[in-house]
C-alpha cells in the first residue's frame, strides 16, 4: 500500500538527523501558525504564492536561495568540524552519516541555493533592465519557481525520512547503482534534481525568450546592459546544458528502477560514459551560476565609479566566448580517468584558453574604475573582494588545467579549495553584492550600510582563513571527502580552516544582523526617489518598489545607457520630461498553475522514490489535468485602467521632482 | 495567416507567409514528396549493393541530412531570408550543441574504451 | 545623486565608445546599435519563438541518448545484436506513418489558416490515427523483442536502444495527448488567437518528432543494421 515507506525510514536510532529534523519541523510548523493565526494566508495565496510578477518570483528564489544556504552552511559546519577533530579519531559522524553530509552539502549548495539566488536576481532584474513588463511566459515562470522549491523541499524531507545520497553530489556509478546502494537516498537526488532541473530548463527557455524578443523600443542588442547580455548567455547555456543533465540522470533512473545496463558493472554497462556525460552538463553549469555573476560587476562597478562600462563590446564578446567555450572543456575534471595523452591535451588547451575570456572581463573592470570617483559601498567592496578573490582562484584552476598538475591534484583538498575560491568568490560575492545593490528597488529602503560593511569583511577573512589552507593541505596529498586521517602534517592546516568557518557563521550572522537592523529602521533607510545609487540603467527610473506594470509608458531608448540620459537631460533642463500619454495596461493574471503542478510534483516525486506506484498515477494524472485546466481558461489578462497607471506615476514623478527641487533648481521652475 | 504575424522583420519559427492556400499545400506536397524519396533511397541503399560496403553510414547519414533539411525547409518554414535569422541562429546554436556532445563523447569514449584493461587481465588481477 | 561631475559630450551620446564607424551601415544614423530596435515582438513571434528554443533544448536531450547508444552499440555482452532483431519492414511502415503523420499536421495547419473547422478536425484526426498507429507497431516490435528474451535488461546495448526509441515514443505519446486536447479546444473555442499560437506550436512538435525520427532510424536501425 505504501511501497518501502514504514515507519522505520524515519532515523530514530541517529540523534543528529533526528534532532535537526524535529527543530526544522518545529520551526516550520511554529511559522506557519502564525501565518494561519494572524490572516496572512489570503494575503501570500494572492500576492506570492499565485504571483506570475517577475519582481516578486525573484524575491522568492532570493528568499529560497538564502535559506539553503543556511541549510548547506550547516552541511560545512558539520564537515570542517567532523575533520577538525577526526585525526587519529573516529569523530562524531559515523561514516554513512559523513558520506550523506558532504553530498548533501554539494547538492543544495550548486542546485537549491546559487542557482536560485542567481535566478532570483536575473527574475528581478532583466525585465526592468530591458525597459519591459514582464518575462515573455510568466505561468511559466511561476512554474519554474515551485518546481525548484519541490526539489528542495525533497532533499530536505530526505534528513527525517529516510537517507540521502551517500555518492557525493554527481552520484557516480557503480557506487550510485542499486547494487552497491539499494535504499532510498539516491533515489531523493534523482527525483529532486529531475524535477527542478524541468522548472530551470523553462527558466532558461523564458530568458531567451525575453531577451532577444522583448525589449523597450529603441532598444536594439548593442544598447542592452551588459547584466542582460550575462543573463542571456547563461540562460543559452541552461537551455544547452539541462537538458544532458535530465537524460543522464533519467538513464541512472532507468538503472536502478527498471533494471537497465547504461552503468551497471556487468552487461557491457560504460560507467566511464556517466562521467563524460555528466561533466558535460557539469562544466557549462558552473558557466550558468558565474556568468550573472560578472554581470552584477559589471553593473556595480560602473555605478560606484561613476563611469559608463569600459570596453563594452570587448565585455559582449567575451562574455559570448566564454558561453561557447564552456561547451569545449569539461574533459578537465576527469583527466585521470585515462583517456590519453591526445585527449587530455585537446581539453588541457581549452580550458587555459577560455580564462582570456575572464581575463579581458577583469581588466574591464579595472579600467571602468580608473579615473572614476569611487565610492565604497557595500556592493563595491564586495565587488573589489571578488576581483581580488577571484584571480587567486582562477589561476588555481588555469594550474589545474595542466594535466601532469591535475593528476598530482585531483580530488585532493587543492580543487575543494579551487572551486570554493571560484564560486564563493565569484557567485556568492556577486549574490551578496546584487543583494544589497537591488535590495532598495524590491523593497522601498536601503540596507543598513555599516552591517554591510561587517557581514563583507568577516566573510572575506573567513573565506580565506577556511579555503588558503585548503590549498595547502591539498599540494600536501590531502584527499577530498576524509571522514578521518591520521597525517601528522596535514593537522594545522585542517584545524585553521575549522577556525575559518566559525569565522564565516559569524558573517552570516552578520548578514541576519543587516536583516533585522534594516527592516526595524527602515524609514530612515528609506529610497525616496527610486535611485538610491546615482544608478545608469533603466530599473533606476521607476519607483522603489516597481508598481505591477513595471512602467507607465514603455521607454523610447535611443542609445546606451538610457536612463543616464534622461537623467543628465532633466538635470540640465532643471525639469522632468513632460508627462506621457497614460493608457490603460494589460497584465497577465496570477494563476496557482505552478503552485497545484509543484504540489502534484511533490507527492509523484515522493511516491516515485518509495515506490508507492498508485500515489505516482494520481499525481501524474493530478499534474496533467491542472495543465489542462489552466489551458482552458478564457481569460488570460486583466486591465489596469489609465487613471490608476496615472495615479502611480505622478506619485513617481512627484518624488523625482521633488530631489530636483532639493538639489538642482536654482530658480523657479521654468 | 498573416494577421498573426505583424511584424515583416522578424517571423515566428514555422510560419508560412503567404495567404495563398495552393502555395501553402504546394509547399506539404513537395516537402512530403522528396522526404518519401529520401526515406525509400536510404533503405534501398542498406539493402542492395548500389554503395560500396564501407560507405553506407555516411551515404545513410547524408541522405538523413537531407531529409531533415526537407522537413526545415518544406514542413517548418526555416529559410534563409533575413526575417528568419533569428531562427536559423537558434538552430544553428543547438546544431553546434548537438555535433560537440555526440562528436565529443564519441571521440572521448572511444579513447577512454580503448586504454581500459580487457576484462581478462582485469580478473586476473582479482586473484 | 551628484550634480558636480565634469559631464563630456560623448559620455552621453557614446558611453560605451562604440564608434560612429556603424553610421553608414545603419543608413546615416549617428550611434552604434546592433539589431533588434523594434520593440517587443507580437505574442505570436514570441510564443513560437520560446517554443522553438524549448524544441532545440529536447533535441540537445535527445542527442544525450544517442550518444550514449552510439558509444553502447557495440555492448551487446554476448546477446543479440541490431542485425539479430531488426525488422526492416516494420521500421519501413513505422517511418511512412511518421513520414505520412507529419504531412496531415502540414494540412491541418494550411485549414487553419483557412479557418476551416472540419479540415482542421480531419487532418487532425488522421495525424492522430497514423501516430496512434506507430506507436501500436513499435509496442509490438517492442514486445516481441522482450519475447525473445532481448529486453532492456539484456545488455547495455538493448537499454540504450530501448531508452532513445522509446524516449521518442513518449514523446510521440505526450504528442497525442496534447493532440487530442488541441482538437477539443479548438472544436469548443475556435479560432482564437492563443488557440492559433498552440496549434503553431504543435506543428514544430511533430515534425521535430519526425525529424528525430530520422535521425533514429537512420542512426538506430540502418547504421545498427550493417554491424
Amino acid at each position: 500500500m505504501l511501497g518501502k515507506l514504514s515507519w522505520d525510514a524515519i532515523p530514530w536510532d541517529q540523534p543528529i538527523p533526528l534532532i535537526a529534523g524535529a527543530v526544522v519541523l518545529a520551526i516550520v510548523l511554529a511559522v506557519l501558525a502564525w501565518v494561519v493565526i494572524k490572516g496572512h494566508v489570503p494575503y501570500l495565496w494572492h500576492e506570492w504564492i499565485t504571483s506570475v510578477d517577475h519582481k516578486r518570483i525573484g524575491v522568492m528564489y532570493m528568499l529560497l536561495g538564502l535559506v539553503m544556504l543556511v541549510r548547506g552552511f550547516i552541511d560545512a559546519l558539520m564537515m570542517r568540524s567532523q575533520q577538525a577533530v577526526a585525526f587519529h579519531a573516529a569523530g562524531y559522524l559515523p561514516p554513512e552519516h559523513f558520506d550523506q553530509v558532504f553530498s548533501a552539502h554539494g547538492t543544495i549548495m550548486i542546485f537549491f541555493a546559487a542557482m536560485p539566488l542567481v535566478i532570483g536576481l536575473m527574475n528581478f532584474v532583466v525585465p526592468l533592465q530591458l525597459g519591459v513588463r514582464d518575462v515573455a511566459f510568466p505561468t511559466l515562470n511561476s512554474t519554474s519557481f515551485w518546481l525548484t522549491a519541490t526539489g528542495a523541499l525533497l532533499v530536505n524531507i530526505s534528513l527525517v525520512i529516510g537517507e540521502f545520497a551517500r555518492t557525493g553530489w554527481l552520484a557516480y556509478p557503480p557506487l550510485s547503482e542499486t547494487t552497491y546502494l539499494p535504499g532510498v537516498g539516491v533515489d531523493y537526488y534523482l527525483w529532486s534534481l529531475l524535477i527542478s532541473g524541468v522548472g530551470t530548463l523553462m527558466t532558461g527557455i523564458n530568458f531567451v525568450t525575453t531577451i532577444l524578443k522583448i525589449r523597450a523600443p529603441g532598444m536594439s542588442y548593442l544598447r542592452m546592459p551588459v547584466f542582460c547580455w550575462t543573463a542571456l548567455a547563461s540562460n543559452l547555456l541552461i537551455v544547452a546544458a539541462f537538458p544532458i543533465l535530465t537524460a543522464t540522470l533519467v538513464m541512472l533512473t532507468l538503472d536502478r528502477y527498471l533494471g537497465f545496463h547504461f552503468f551497471t558493472n556487468e552487461a557491457g554497462g560504460n560507467i566511464m560514459m556517466f562521467i563524460n556525460l555528466i561533466w558535460a552538463w557539469g562544466h557549462p553549469e558552473v558557466y550558468i551560476l558565474v556568468l550573472p555573476a560578472f554581470g552584477v560587476f559589471s553593473e556595480v562597478i560602473s555605478t560606484f565609479s561613476g563611469k559608463p562600462l569600459f570596453g563594452y563590446r570587448s565585455m559582449v564578446a567575451a562574455t559570448l566566448f566564454i558561453c561557447i567555450v564552456s561547451y569545449m572543456v569539461w574533459l578537465h575534471h576527469f583527466f585521470t580517468m585515462g583517456a590519453g595523452g591526445s585527449v587530455n591535451a585537446v581539453f588541457g588547451i581549452s580550458t587555459s584558453i577560455i580564462a582570456v575570456g575572464t581575463g579581458v572581463k577583469i581588466y574591464n573592470w579595472m579600467f571602468t574604475m580608473y579615473g572614476g570617483q569611487i565610492r565604497y559601498t557595500t556592493p563595491m567592496i564586495w565587488s573589489v573582494g571578488f576581483i581580488f578573490t577571484f584571480i587567486i582562484g582562477g589561476m588555481t584552476g588555469v594550474m589545474l588545467a595542466v594535466p601532469p598538475a591535475d593528476f598530482q591534484l585531483h580530488n585532493s583538498l587543492f580543487l575543494v579549495a579551487h572551486f570554493h575560491n571560484v564560486i564563493i568568490g565569484g557567485v556568492v560575492f556577486a549574490v551578496m553584492a546584487g543583494l544589497t545593490y537591488w535590495f532598495p528597488k524590491a523593497f522601498g529602503f536601503r540596507l543598513h550600510e555599516g552591517w554591510g560593511q561587517a557581514t563583507f569583511w568577516l566573510n572575506f577573512v573567513g573565506f580565506y582563513v577556511t579555503f588558503m589552507p585548503l590549498y595547502i593541505v591539498g599540494l600536501l596529498g590531502m584527499t577530498r571527502r576524509l571522514q578521518h586521517y591520521d597525517v601528522a602534517i596535514w593537522r594545522p592546516w585542517v584545524l585553521a580552516a575549522g577556525v575559518g568557518v566559525v569565522i564565516l557563521c559569524f558573517g552570516a550572522v552578520a548578514q541576519v544582523a543587516q536583516l533585522v537592523v534594516s527592516i526595524r529602521r527602515r524609514h530612515e533607510l528609506r529610497d525616496e526617489t527610486g535611485d538610491p545609487w546615482n544608478g545608469r540603467s533603466l530599473e533606476w527610473s521607476t519607483a522603489s518598489p516597481p508598481p505591477a506594470f513595471n512602467f507607465a509608458v514603455l521607454p523610447n531608448v535611443s542609445g546606451e545607457e538610457p536612463y543616464w540620459q534622461i537623467k543628465r537631460r532633466a538635470i540640465q533642463t532643471q525639469q522632468l520630461a513632460a508627462e506621457p500619454d497614460y493608457r490603460p495596461i494589460e497584465m497577465p493574471r496570477n494563476s496557482p498553475t505552478g503552485f497545484i503542478s509543484a504540489f502534484f510534483a511533490t507527492i509523484t516525486g515522493f511516491a516515485l522514490i518509495w515506490h508507492i506506484w498508485w500515489m505516482v498515477g494520481v499525481g501524474i494524472a493530478a499534474a496533467y489535468a491542472v495543465f489542462v485546466w489552466f489551458a482552458w481558461r478564457d481569460v488570460e489578462e486583466y486591465v489596469i485602467p489609465a487613471e490608476e497607471v496615472a495615479r502611480a506615476d505622478r506619485e513617481r514623478r512627484r518624488a523625482r521632482d521633488a530631489w530636483l527641487e532639493a538639489n538642482v533648481r536654482t530658480s523657479a521652475p521654468a | 495567416m498573416s494577421d498573426e504575424n505583424v511584424e515583416r522583420d522578424d517571423i515566428a519559427p514555422g510560419f508560412l507567409d503567404s495567404p495563398d492556400l495552393r502555395d501553402a499545400v504546394q509547399s506539404y506536397v513537395i516537402g512530403f514528396v522528396l522526404a518519401s524519396l529520401l526515406t525509400a533511397a536510404s533503405f534501398y541503399v542498406l539493402y542492395t549493393h548500389l554503395i560500396w560496403g564501407p560507405g553506407i553510414p555516411v551515404a545513410l547519414a547524408v541522405l538523413a541530412v537531407a531529409q531533415i533539411g526537407v522537413h526545415l525547409v518544406f514542413f517548418m518554414h526555416i529559410t534563409t531570408a533575413p526575417d528568419n535569422t533569428n531562427n536559423i541562429l537558434a538552430l544553428a546554436f543547438g546544431v553546434l550543441i548537438v555535433v560537440l556532445i555526440i562528436g565529443g563523447s564519441l571521440w572521448i569514449m572511444h579513447h577512454l574504451n580503448d586504454r581500459l584493461m580487457p576484462m581478462q587481465e582485469m580478473m586476473q588481477m582479482q586473484r | 545623486m551628484s550634480t558636480s561631475e565634469t559631464l563630456h559630450e560623448r559620455d552621453i551620446v557614446d558611453p560605451y565608445r562604440l564608434g560612429r564607424a556603424h553610421a553608414a551601415l545603419h543608413g546615416g544614423r549617428e550611434y552604434a546599435t546592433g539589431h533588434g530596435e523594434g520593440g517587443p515582438a507580437s505574442k505570436y513571434v514570441i510564443v513560437g519563438y520560446g517554443f522553438w528554443i524549448f524544441l532545440l533544448s529536447d533535441i540537445v536531450m535527445f542527442s544525450a541518448f544517442f550518444a550514449a547508444h552510439a558509444v553502447l552499440q557495440t555492448a551487446t555482452a554476448g546477446g543479440p545484436s541490431g542485425r539479430d532483431l531488426f525488422d526492416p519492414s516494420s521500421i519501413a511502415l513505422e517511418t511512412a506513418c511518421l513520414l505520412v503523420s507529419s504531412f496531415t499536421c502540414g494540412l491541418s495547419a494550411v485549414a487553419t489558416g483557412a479557418r476551416s473547422q472540419l479540415w482542421v478536425q480531419v487532418f487532425l484526426l488522421i495525424t492522430g490515427l497514423l501516430g496512434l498507429a506507430f506507436l501500436a507497431l513499435e509496442a509490438r516490435d517492442f514486445a516481441g523483442m522482450v519475447m525473445q528474451g532481448a529486453g532492456p535488461q539484456r545488455s547495455a546495448f538493448l537499454s540504450s536502444l530501448f531508452a532513445v526509441v522509446g524516449c521518442h515514443g513518449l514523446h510521440v505519446s505526450a504528442g497525442l495527448l496534447w493532440l487530442g486536447t488541441m482538437m477539443a479546444q479548438i472544436f469548443v473555442k475556435g479560432f482564437r488567437p492563443n488557440i492559433l499560437r498552440r496549434m503553431l506550436c504543435f506543428n514544430l512538435f511533430w515534425h521535430v518528432l519526425d525529424v528525430i525520427w530520422v535521425a533514429l532510424f537512420t542512426i538506430v536501425y540502418l547504421i545498427g543494421e550493417g554491424r
